[in-house]
């Protein structure tokens, strides 16, 4: 005997596990693109963290910059492999009286900062709140940057910087951010991204 | 190496990308761990290492326009973060050189004029020795530099200070002052000059000619040591006998003629001031330590007359004290040493002289001095000396300058001679009951008498003879002894002089004289209390730490002080010390000389609590300090104390042997230079793999960052038998590793060319 069904819609041959397979390769697919783009990040924006404990400093930098904490800063940090300025990105903590203001303070960085950068240029002061939503200021400023040594050529770089100054009881923390001013903009998350990891 | 590695340069070619990038790599290690052969190190002369580490000096004026340029000199650097040494009379402002900037060229590429690039200010300076340090402080454009951003090529002061006759020397240093590159000159030690401020090394007498504008410069052993500074001062521009060149219309008349102000130029060098008379300055210098004196602080002696010269006589041999041991009017053929010795007056630092010296009237460099600073004090006696070589035979005549005005002269014979009668060896004493003469010879403490003994030759009985006492420059009233000779042809004899009432405390002189000739002649300084037979001058001398002069006065002395102290106080008491007595105060650390100053007494004559003051740049660096006091090189009084660890700190930048590494990176495609690569060698005790891990700095020996013709130069000399990482990266670029680089020493700098691949 043969039966004929009549009136039944041919379902275009998937079983239910062939749709399932389906799902799961737009799953996976998504899933490998999402982990491609996280692997990527975590290359680009890794960091590595760093603690001060005498300063009561606590930060995460970027993987691959050179770390100095040799000089008269908590830390810097630089990454060398930029072709003109090396990007850099300093915690510097200094002494201030009970009278100091915000204002003291910058107005005594810009004049030191007169006698050692080059066509040093300060824009307007801004108010400025950090993630643990304290308060700071902001100042922008530009400045030429050649070779140190007398024996090379090199054309100079305009540098675009900014410091967050925060004043602590009887310390200002000074958080310096410099970069090469052509590519301010493109670099300035990886300081926001600093900055919102820092701890003080 | 290096032509080697040229020799592959029409093979590289031929070569495809992928092939090119993984033969520029392998090329770059080979380049690193194959160096042997190819590298410098200090026990040579690396002349180009040192023609970049000299600088021209120009000091100017300020205008409102522009400076004006006062006067020019070469420099030498002596450290890698700008310490220059030069020549105190075209940078220490002074009456020929008005001007109050120091502008500072280097020599950017070795054979075209130096390019004007920094401005210093002056750390160190001894006007008399005519030595300057200073250092850089700003670009030309007026911003600060910060001397540890710098790292900049130097030179080493030679250890020895024992140069020897015949020692080849290269003197390096600007020709002149128009378009001339630095330049090199060659020549040999032919003598030495003795003079009170360094016995018979003060002056370095070199055969090479040397321009009036590389005085400042540098003189080179062959292992590329600096063992000299060619030091002349041009004498004042109204002398006839100077050189002064107009460059710039000063007075802005619109014309530049000799209505203008002229920089002055000196006359050829002969004379090299060694370097054991940098050393000090040198030392204070680079820890930035200043001495102040707080007491009765240095008289500031007034000159009121013209300087002038007198009473010039020979003599064969100084004693310990600079003394004349006899005097003379002939030398027996063969003799090797001889000493002019003159009274001097009204002289200040900015005084120049000059001997000149002729044999059998014709001019002899050797024995002569060529113009250059006073160093002695205002009035007094001098000498100007040779030893360690030969005499000719011949009738010399010698012949003292002024500021280029010859002011006396004297005559003397080398050559066969016949003894004559003769005094010699004077030596100052107290007298005990067996008639011997006891105590140190030229200082000897407050009495009512003091003896002198001498040695007499060739002695005729009948002979006239004189022994006349003198005190302030004044004979003493009746000291003199004049009568005729008893006591036979040769032996010792011992004169006295006494006062009942006790002799004063002051400078003495004894003249002995033979028919009305001087025959010798020796000082005496009477100084302290009786203690044996010495004098007893200085006492409790201290160190301490306070906040002022009056609190250090009564402060507990110290002998042990923290760290980070900011100055140190040293105080003494004294007795019985006259006014204007001659004395030196010599200041060490870790027993090495760092300030010394003779200079007269300025205070009473006894007294409690002189004080002076030590004081470092910012601290007083860690290291065991040691204060002298000194009458006629014999030592009085002394202390010592520890601050810190009482040890200088190790200056890791401070050694100049090893090899240099420059080199330039290209792109393995384009063969372009690669500008902004950064190439870091690490220290022995980490690996690449440890730093591309860590990238800290503290493991980083040196560092350096191609410009924009990808060319660069690692800042810091690389020590054989050590094996370093290097790193090299580049934004757009594969980096390079290599471990285990070893240099060893050569004769040349290592340049070295790296490929690198786009990746």
């Amino acid at each position: 005997m043969t039966v004929i069904e009549v009136g039944r819609e041919d379902r275009g041959g998937l079983t239910l596990r062939q749709r399932w397979s389906h799902y799961l390769v737009l799953i996976y697919g998504v899933a490998m693109l999402l982990i491609s783009i996280n692997l990527r990040d975590s290359i680009l924006y890794a960091t590595v963290p760093y603690e001060d404990v005498r300063a009561g400093i606590r930060a995460f930098y970027p993987k691959g910059w050179l770390l100095d904490n040799e000089g008269d800063y908590v830390f810097r940090v630089r990454d060398m492999t930029r072709p003109d300025f090396k990007t850099t990105i300093q915690v510097q903590i200094i002494p201030i009286s009970v009278d100091s203001t915000a204002r003291n303070l910058l107005d005594n960085l810009l004049l030191t900062r007169a006698q050692i950068f080059g066509q040093y240029r300060q824009y307007p002061r801004a108010a400025f709140q950090l993630s643990d939503e304290s308060s700071a200021t902001a100042v922008n400023y530009t400045f030429v940057a050649g070779q140190d040594d007398p024996f090379l050529e090199s054309f100079p770089t305009v540098v675009a910087g900014q410091d967050i100054v925060v004043l602590q009881r009887e310390q200002a923390v000074i958080v310096t951010f410099q970069v090469s001013a052509e590519r301010y903009d493109q670099l300035y998350p990886v300081f926001q991204t600093f900055l919102e990891d820092l701890d003080f | 190496m290096i032509n080697y590695i040229r020799s592959f340069k029409p093979f590289w070619k031929t070569l495809t990308f992928r092939r090119q990038g993984a033969f520029g790599v392998a090329v770059a290690l080979l380049c690193l761990n194959g160096a042997s052969g190819v590298i410098a190190q200090s026990d040579v002369l690396d002349l180009d290492r040192i023609k970049r580490a000299t600088v021209f000096i120009m000091q100017a004026r300020q205008n409102i326009t522009a400076p004006i340029i006062t006067c020019v000199g070469s420099g030498t650097l002596v450290s890698r973060d700008g310490l220059i040494l030069t020549n105190a009379h075209n940078t220490v402002p002074n009456a020929n050189c008005p001007g109050d900037l120091l502008i500072i060229a280097l020599s950017v590429r070795p054979d075209e004029p130096p390019i004007p690039l920094y401005q210093a200010e002056i750390v160190q300076a001894d006007e008399g020795l005519d030595l300057a340090l200073i250092r850089i402080a700003r670009t030309n454009d007026g911003r600060l530099v910060e001397p540890s951003t710098l790292a900049l090529p130097f030179v080493s002061l030679a250890e020895s200070d024992e140069p020897r006759l015949d020692t080849t020397l290269t003197i390096v240093g600007y020709p002149n002052i128009g378009d001339d590159a630095v330049a090199d000159v060659r020549g040999t030690i032919i003598g030495f000059t003795a003079e009170p401020s360094g016995g018979n090394r003060s002056w370095i007498k070199t055969s090479a000619e040397i321009p009036g504008t590389m005085s400042g410069g540098g003189a080179y052993n062959q292992n590329g040591e600096l063992i000299g500074v060619p030091t002349t001062a041009p004498v004042t521009p109204d002398s006839p006998e100077s050189t002064c060149l107009t460059l710039q219309d000063t007075n802005g008349d619109g014309q530049a003629n000799t209505s203008d102000n002229c920089i002055p130029i000196g006359g050829l060098i002969n004379s090299l001031r060694p370097a054991s008379f940098v050393r000090p300055l040198l030392r204070a210098a680079s820890l930035g330590l200043g001495i102040e004196f707080l007491t009765a602080s240095q008289q500031q002696q007034e000159t009121t007359g013209s300087p002038t010269f007198s009473g010039l006589f020979f003599a064969p041999s100084v004693n310990e004290a600079g003394l004349p041991t006899t005097t003379i009017r002939s030398l027996p053929s063969g003799s090797t040493s001889l000493y002019l010795f003159f009274n001097y007056a009204n002289m200040t630092s900015e005084t120049v002289y000059e001997l000149r010296a002729t044999i059998d009237g014709i001019l002899n460099p050797t024995f002569g001095l060529s113009p250059v600073r006073w160093s002695g004090g205002r009035d007094g006696g001098w000498y100007v000396g040779t030893s360690e070589q030969p005499l000719p035979n011949g009738l010399y005549d010698f012949t003292l300058f002024i500021n280029g005005v010859a002011s006396d002269s004297a005559r003397l014979l080398v050559g066969p001679a016949e003894p004559a009668p003769s005094f010699s060896d004077i030596v100052f004493g107290v007298e005990d009951i067996q008639g011997n003469i006891a105590g140190n010879g030229f200082v000897l403490p407050v009495a009512s008498t003091v003896s002198a003994r001498f040695i007499y030759r060739n002695m005729v009985d009948g002979n006239a003879w004189a022994a006349i006492w003198v005190r302030g420059g004044a004979e003493i009233p009746g000291s003199r002894v004049e009568e005729a000779w008893t006591f036979g042809e040769q032996g010792t004899r011992t004169i006295r002089i006494q006062a009942p009432s006790g002799l004063l405390p002051g400078s003495y002189r004894l003249d002995l004289y033979i028919d009305n000739r001087l025959a010798a002649t020796s000082n005496l300084t009477l100084a302290g209390a009786q203690d044996g037979r010495f004098a007893r001058i200085f006492d409790d001398t201290h160190f301490t730490t306070a906040d002022s002069v009056e609190e250090a006065r009564t402060a507990a002395a110290i002998n042990s002080f923290s760290a980070q102290t900011e100055s140190i106080y040293a105080l003494f008491d004294w007795q019985l010390l006259a006014p204007d007595t001659l004395w030196t105060v010599s200041w060490y650390i870790d027993d090495q000389l760092f300030f010394e100053q003779t200079l007269p007494w300025s205070a009473s004559e006894t007294g409690e609590n002189f004080v002076m003051r030590i004081t470092g740049r910012e601290n007083i660096p860690d290291g065991t300090y040691r204060l002298e006091l000194k009458l006629n090189n014999l030592l009085f009084g002394s202390q010592s104390a520890r601050v810190g660890i009482g040890q200088l700190p190790i200056d890791r930048f401070s050694n100049t042997s090893g090899v240099q590494i420059i080199g330039t990176i290209f792109d393995t495609y384009t063969g372009s230079g690669i500008s902004g690569a950064a190439i870091f060698i690490i220290t022995e005790d980490y690996s690449a793999a440890d730093f591309l891990r860590d990238w800290n700095q503290t493991q980083v020996f040196a560092e350096a960052i191609t410009d924009r013709n990808g060319r660069f130069e690692i800042n810091r000399l690389l020590q054989p038998e050590i094996q370093y990482s290097f790193v090299i990266v580049a934004d757009g670029y594969l980096p390079i590793t290599a471990d285990g680089v070893q240099v060893t020493p050569d004769d040349e700098t290592l340049d070295i060319p790296i490929y690198l691949t786009p990746g």
